[in-house]
């Protein structure tokens, strides 16, 4: 209790027409459709301090949106609560959602026919936000994003990083406490990606303001985010920073080894050989748990016994981890 | 084989039109609405009367009844291919190895079927059983009828091809389609039967292909035209076939030419 | 009302309109498209009392009268509720998520951020010609009384209608696609309402007067001004209330939106 946002063991449930395929498939499914649970969250609880920066991640269908839904206020929870900043999401959603701003991604809230700056004036009078504080955010903000040239050019003309950007602002004018981002780079391009990830990372550094996304890409939460929550078939399977992730699941170490001329190796206890391509069996990779196996030791077996022209360490990159943990490999 | 693919497009808009059982119920029920609203007014028009101009109420009756199931059977989606001009998809279909044209036919030929099925039998039956209606005139002429309907629907179809070509020109092809539409309802008898149509009107009507596509398969059902004239007619439901696909071609070929002018 | 409401009432109709205006030859199009396909409802009419001289007792003068009082609350109806009329579609694209996240009354931004112009000139137009021209035709004569009770009926003819669209669209937050309901309840009915309801059998001047009222919308109104010997079937006291009709059955229909909100299940990707 006390946070800034309390989530506490909610769940929701939805129910989808299960379709067979076929003609006679088709013949039943006007007759008596029939209806399946799918549970998208299942018992998800967890704690986000004020000025937090929190990536959502997980795969296509994990629950992620339906976890932001309910965050935001437009769905209710079937089971749980949720408070945050004082208020109940989807029960005092006026009082609320004046406090956060969200952005979709995928669906842009801006006038689709209207030049930008249509929408903005409009958000104005929706949120009430006062004309000095209006004033002062649009021109920061279009500072920042660098939006001056298109802010006067119909939303349809729009590149999708353009468009982005100015869904990005739209959801700012009000100056939000807590911004939702649902896939803010998705389409973008890679200097557009940049961009917004300088962007938000200086909104919340600068002004203290809350933020939580969701996203695919692994590089939005390396360069913005602190923490990290790992949804996976509607439940919570990780929550903790980003370097805590690779303590705990990127145990793995490989070490590729040159070697000057071609060479036969017997097996090591614990440790993988693989021949790499091409090399004539001169170049070898070592892969091994680094709690089983000393890397010195290792290495040093390897100078003593071999000639060893060669050496090199790595450790598994963060998208692969990720992966493992999807695919339920890391325990 | 060539028609392979084609079958497999039928099929599967076929197949497609299961997913919303309750909307379809409902278009049922609605097209039987629409058939006793018709047949509603006309009771009182008739006010008794046994016939009008050697018309009866029951062939009136049988005359909506048919041509309204028989449009809920050709209904086209008019946006099929403007959606495709819109979004620049239409690129890739010059590209596939089989025919646009005949693919959207194809489509548009299993819904038909499913329509038929699920559409017009129960209207009908609803309808016969509500209001009652003639049987066919003979098993040879119901034959005839579901020929001319076919052809009727080459009418159609060749109408709504060429509204949905215009989309490489127009953009408003919701006026276009709404405006055929306007026509095809007034003027094809499925808002009044075009045997209480000014006799003026009526002659100008021959002259266009619009009494062709329901009126002309209802006609054969209640026994109204010879052997002759049925030939005869159905031979001019074929050369508005052939007229009016003549130029879908044109505009077809003429809207990819502009498209790659354009460079999409 | 807040004075902050109008403004932002005042600012979603500038833009609205702002857009509408966009394409100013389309909007043109669209709104003479509406027009013509409204007016053959009056072209098949015409035709047939041509060649039939009258409907059930009612020449073509007072057919149409009966018919203008549709379009004219149609096209005034629409400008208000053409938020509701395609609330499925609203559902569907996540515009209700959108509504939810801004801190203003939910059925106020569905009814304020749309309003289909095409429509309501289309509509209000043939009906605002249709009105005058039968108007003088049928002999109707502008006392006081009589405009009082033609603005009073109007508004509770597009009171009706809007409620009927408000259900829908509360239903829309239970069915994926309410367009056949719409079809049903809302098109047909109007169908059948083009015509004087005595005409039809006895089930469907149930439906029209007790499930869906349209004979409110403009068959008792018109008797009012009319009087038909048709309307001794039915209580004098229904030439006078579609007011009262209109005002309960929006009540009714707002309590079910209300109730319906908490069901609400986005559109989900």
């Amino acid at each position: 209790m006390g946070s800034f946002i309390d989530v506490k063991n909610i769940s929701k449930t939805f129910k989808v027409n299960k379709r067979a395929a076929g003609v006679s498939g088709m013949i039943a499914n006007l007759v008596a459709p029939e209806y399946e649970k799918r549970q998208a969250v299942k018992d998800i609880s967890f704690h986000i301090e004020r000025g937090e920066m929190v990536g959502f991640i997980g795969p296509n269908g994990a629950g992620k949106s339906t976890t932001i839904k309910m965050l935001s206020g437009i769905l209710y929870p079937d089971k749980g609560d949720i408070k945050v900043n004082g208020y109940i999401p989807y029960k005092q959603r006026k009082e609320y959602v004046g406090s956060i701003g969200v952005v979709f991604g995928q669906k842009s809230q801006l006038q689709w026919d209207l030049p930008v700056i249509d929408s903005f004036e409009l958000l104005k009078a929706i949120y009430r936000v006062p004309e000095d504080r209006y004033r002062k955010n649009l021109e920061r903000f279009t500072d920042m994003l660098d939006m001056g040239s298109f802010l006067n050019q119909p939303v349809r003309q729009l590149s999708l990083g353009q468009r982005m950007r100015a869904d990005i602002v739209a959801a700012l004018l009000h100056s939000p406490e807590i911004v939702f981002f649902d896939e803010p780079t998705i389409g973008v391009d890679v200097v557009g990606k940049e961009s917004i990830r300088d962007f938000i990372r200086e909104l919340n550094e600068k002004d203290r303001v809350t933020m939580i996304f969701t996203t695919h890409d692994m590089q939005d939460i390396e360069k913005t985010c602190k923490r990290l929550i790992i949804i996976d078939d509607g439940t919570k399977v990780y929550d903790g920073s980003l370097l805590g992730i690779r303590e705990k699941y990127g145990t793995t170490r490989q070490l590729d080894v040159e070697f000057s001329s071609r060479c036969e190796i017997k097996s090591i206890e614990k440790v993988e050989i693989r021949e790499l391509d091409h090399s004539d069996g001169r170049k070898k990779r070592f892969v091994f748990e680094n709690k089983e196996v000393q890397i010195n030791e290792l290495m040093n077996h390897l100078l003593t016994n071999y000639d060893v022209r060669d050496i090199n360490i790595s450790e598994p990159e963060i998208e692969g981890i990720i992966r493992k943990i999807y695919n339920g490999e890391a325990s | 084989m060539f028609i392979a693919p084609y079958f497999a497009f039928a099929k599967k808009s076929f197949l497609g039109r299961s997913a919303y059982r309750f909307e379809h119920f409902m278009s049922i029920l609605n097209t039987c609405l629409q058939i006793f609203i018709f047949a509603g007014i006309y009771i009182a028009l008739y006010n008794g009367r046994s016939e009008v101009d050697g018309i009866t109420i029951s062939m009136v009756s049988t005359n909506f009844v048919l041509s309204m199931g028989l449009k809920a059977v050709f209904c086209v989606d008019d946006y099929f291919l403007p959606s495709k001009v819109w979004d620049g998809s239409i690129a890739n279909e010059f590209l596939r190895p089989v025919s646009f044209r005949g693919r959207m036919l194809a489509e548009n030929m299993g819904n038909a079927a499913f329509n038929v099925i699920f559409h017009f039998l129960p209207a009908l039956i609803i309808s016969a059983v509500v209001i009652g209606i003639y049987p066919p005139e003979n098993i040879v002429m119901l034959l005839l009828f579901l020929l001319s309907a076919i052809l009727g629907y080459g009418v159609l179809w060749g109408i709504s091809f060429a509204v949905q070509a215009a989309a490489f020109w127009a953009i408003n092809i919701w006026s276009l389609s709404t405006l055929k539409d306007v026509f095809v309802n007034v003027l094809s008898g499925t808002m009044i039967p075009l045997w209480f149509m000014p006799e003026w009107l009526y002659e100008a009507l021959k002259l266009t292909p619009f009494p062709y596509i329901y009126f002309t398969p209802v006609q054969i059902y209640l026994g109204q035209l010879s052997y002759r004239q049925i030939l005869q007619q159905c031979g001019i439901q074929l050369v508005w076939i052939w007229l009016i696909y003549l130029l879908g071609t044109l505009l077809w070929k003429k809207g990819q030419k502009k498209l790659v002018v354009q460079g999409g | 009302m807040k004075s902050d409401t109008l403004h932002v009432m005042a600012v979603y109709t500038k833009t609205i309109m702002k857009a509408w205006f966009q394409y100013r030859t389309d909007a043109l199009l669209s709104s003479l498209t509406v027009f013509f396909r409204e007016a053959t409802g009056i072209i098949v009419i015409y035709f047939t009392l041509l060649k039939f001289g009258n409907l059930g007792g009612w020449n073509i003068y007072e057919l149409l009268f009966l018919f203008s009082l549709l379009f004219l609350t149609y096209g005034i109806m629409i400008i208000f509720f053409t938020g509701l009329r395609d609330f499925g579609k609203t559902v569907r694209n996540g515009g209700f998520d959108r509504f939810i996240l801004r801190p203003r009354g939910l059925l106020f931004q569905v009814i304020f951020t749309n309003a289909d112009w095409f429509a309501a000139v289309g509509h209000g137009g043939l009906g605002v010609a249709l009105f005058i021209i039968t108007a003088g035709e049928v002999g109707i004569e502008w006392n006081l009384r009589n405009i009082v009770y033609c603005i009073f009926t109007v508004i509770g003819g597009v009171l009706i209608q809007g409620a009927i669209f408000l259900l829908l669209a509360a239903l829309n937050i239970y069915l994926f696609e309410t367009n056949s309901l719409k079809e049903l309840f809302y098109w047909n009915m109007r169908k059948f309402a083009g015509y004087p309801i005595s005409i039809f059998h006895k089930v469907i001047q149930i439906c029209m007067i007790y499930v869906v009222p349209f004979a409110f919308v403009n068959y008792f109104p018109a008797q009012y001004l009319l009087r038909k010997p048709d309307m001794a079937q039915y209580p004098a006291v229904y030439m006078y209330i579609t007011p009262i009709i209109g005002i309960t059955l929006y009540m009714l229909a707002y309590g079910f939106w209300k109730y319906s909100l908490r069901f609400y299940k986005s559109s989900g990707n």
